[in-house]
């Protein structure tokens, strides 16, 4: 059987191929795809037959603010997103596009792919989870916006539907004293899959936290909210109020090659308590 | 399916006919175009070896198709020292013994040249540690390779300033 390899230059031309034929793999920075497919390959496998390249999509790449939300376009690199002037509650997202990969891997993965692509130890998704994202999925048959917690099921299950593209992630704007950031624990400094991170956004108003949002990744099959320390720490002033063991009690890890599900318990803990001490230092409104 | 594409290397254009669309920049590059100076370390993105500098920018050869890119600028290892005067960065490495069996060096340069470019780690030794950290050296060249990356930073601003004197 011959390979297909189609290159759209417009998204409707996209969505036309994409339903024509919904076993088209979308390819956008292929730096998950294809080590996947090179691994498999190796196997003795076949490489895939069909490719639907997103490269040349215009729609798909830049990041733009309209009157309610950010829209980040779902082919905009971790590179885009480490260089882009973005307000303060997206320091998080820089901060975890920073350490995605190395910089040839920022320059070619992609949010949308990061996010399609569902690992539970995905570095884009604590950060679009605690700043209340959103993504928007295409097809012929419309456009809809779900949650980003709707969207990711599980461990590569998401809720796109072979005809649709994720075409953006978009974010709602925030107003106020808003610190964010993030902390990645891996067995060495770069180029590293995260053993836990953990991503923070608080609002913080007359020296107290008016709003928190927190979310820890590679501890559950889909990076978790944490509600009952974002709760208790509403009103408080930073510090006041201890994280405990009993607020991550609904993460899952596993044990698996990189970490006992023990350690990432430990770590998680430890890693919110550095954020959250890190966020309440004053230095933390100009870094 | 026959197909064909476009691509500048070093300056050349070259048109090749492909018969399957996944081939990787890395394997024309090596297969189709003769220039061996870009490595294939692990072909799945984690070495850095097949760094090469895509329109500008740098990244990793094995990740990429070559069918994705027609028209593109390409830039390998080979194109780099002009008429027998090697690259700043390239003389760098000499210079500080920035390699033992050198086989992931000419990624390390590519790479280089790309941090270089960027502008954003300047002489700050952990910036650019962190800058190269999409590269690998098995050997374990890590401080030499710091040392040229800096040293060329400095020569190549250098350069720059009395060009524009
Ligand atoms: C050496 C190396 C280091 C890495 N380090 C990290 C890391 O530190 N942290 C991390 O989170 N990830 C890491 N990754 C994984 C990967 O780089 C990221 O997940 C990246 O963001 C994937 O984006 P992409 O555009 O390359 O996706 P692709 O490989 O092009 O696609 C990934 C998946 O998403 C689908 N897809 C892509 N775009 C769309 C779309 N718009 N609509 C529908 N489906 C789509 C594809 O069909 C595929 O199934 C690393 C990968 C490598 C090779
Ligand atoms: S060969 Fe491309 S990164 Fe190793
Ligand atoms: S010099 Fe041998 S791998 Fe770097």
């Amino acid at each position: 059987m011959s390979t297909i390899w189609l290159q759209p230059k417009t998204l409707p031309e996209a969505l036309a191929m994409l339903a024509a034929d919904p076993a088209l793999t979308p390819f956008a920075g292929g730096t998950d795809l294809y080590p996947a497919q090179a691994a498999r390959f190796a196997w003795g496998e076949a490489l895939p037959e069909a490719i639907l390249d997103l490269g040349a999509l215009p729609e798909f790449w830049g990041i733009a603010a309209d009157a309610t939300q950010w829209r980040i376009g779902a082919g905009a690199t971790w590179a885009q997103l480490r260089d882009a002037a973005l307000p303060a509650e997206f320091d998080v997202l820089r901060a975890a596009s920073c350490q995605v990969g190395g910089a040839q891997i920022q320059n070619r993965g992609t949010i949308g792919g990061n996010l399609c692509n569902a690992s539970p130890a995905a570095d884009g998704v604590p950060p679009l989870l605690a700043l209340d994202a959103a993504v928007e999925l295409a097809s012929l048959r419309g456009t809809r916006t779900l949650p980003l917690g709707k969207f990711l099921l599980g461990n590569r299950q998401t809720e796109r539907a072979p005809d649709e593209l994720l075409t953006a992630v978009l974010v709602p704007h925030r107003a106020g004293d808003l610190r964010s950031g993030f902390e990645k624990l891996g067995a060495r400094h770069y180029l590293v899959i995260s053993i836990v991170m953990v991503a923070a956004m608080v609002r913080m108003e007359a020296g107290r936290i008016a709003e928190a949002a927190i979310a820890v990744g590679a501890c559950s099959a889909v990076a978790q909210r944490l509600p009952a320390l974002e709760a208790a720490l509403r009103g408080s002033r930073p510090g006041e109020v201890a994280v405990t063991p009993g607020q991550l009690d609904h993460l899952a890890p596993i044990d698996d090659a990189r970490a006992t599900g023990a350690y990432r318990r430990e770590a998680a803990l430890v890693l919110v308590r550095r954020l959250l001490a890190r966020l309440a230092l004053p230095e933390a409104l100009v870094a | 399916m026959s197909m064909s594409v476009t691509l500048t290397v070093n300056r050349v254009p070259h048109t090749v006919q492909l018969d399957d669309p996944r081939v990787t920049l890395l394997d024309l590059l090596r297969e189709r175009l003769d220039l061996t100076g870009t490595k294939k370390g692990c072909d799945r993105g984690q070495c850095g070896a097949c760094t090469i500098l895509l329109d500008g920018r740098r990244v990793n050869s094995c990740l990429a198709l070559a069918i994705s890119h027609d028209g593109a600028e390409i830039q390998t290892i080979e194109g780099l020292a002009e008429g027998g005067a090697l690259h700043p960065v390239q003389a760098a490495f000499i210079a500080h013994d920035a390699f033992q069996c050198g086989f992931c060096t000419p990624g390390q340069i590519m790479s280089a040249i790309g941090l270089i470019d960027e502008g954003q780690a300047g002489e700050d030794p952990e910036r650019v540690r962190e800058g190269m950290s999409g590269n690998l050296c098995r050997c374990g060249a890590y401080r030499g390779i710091t040392e040229a990356v800096i040293e060329a930073t400095r020569s190549m601003a250098e350069d720059a300033q009395e060009k524009a004197a």
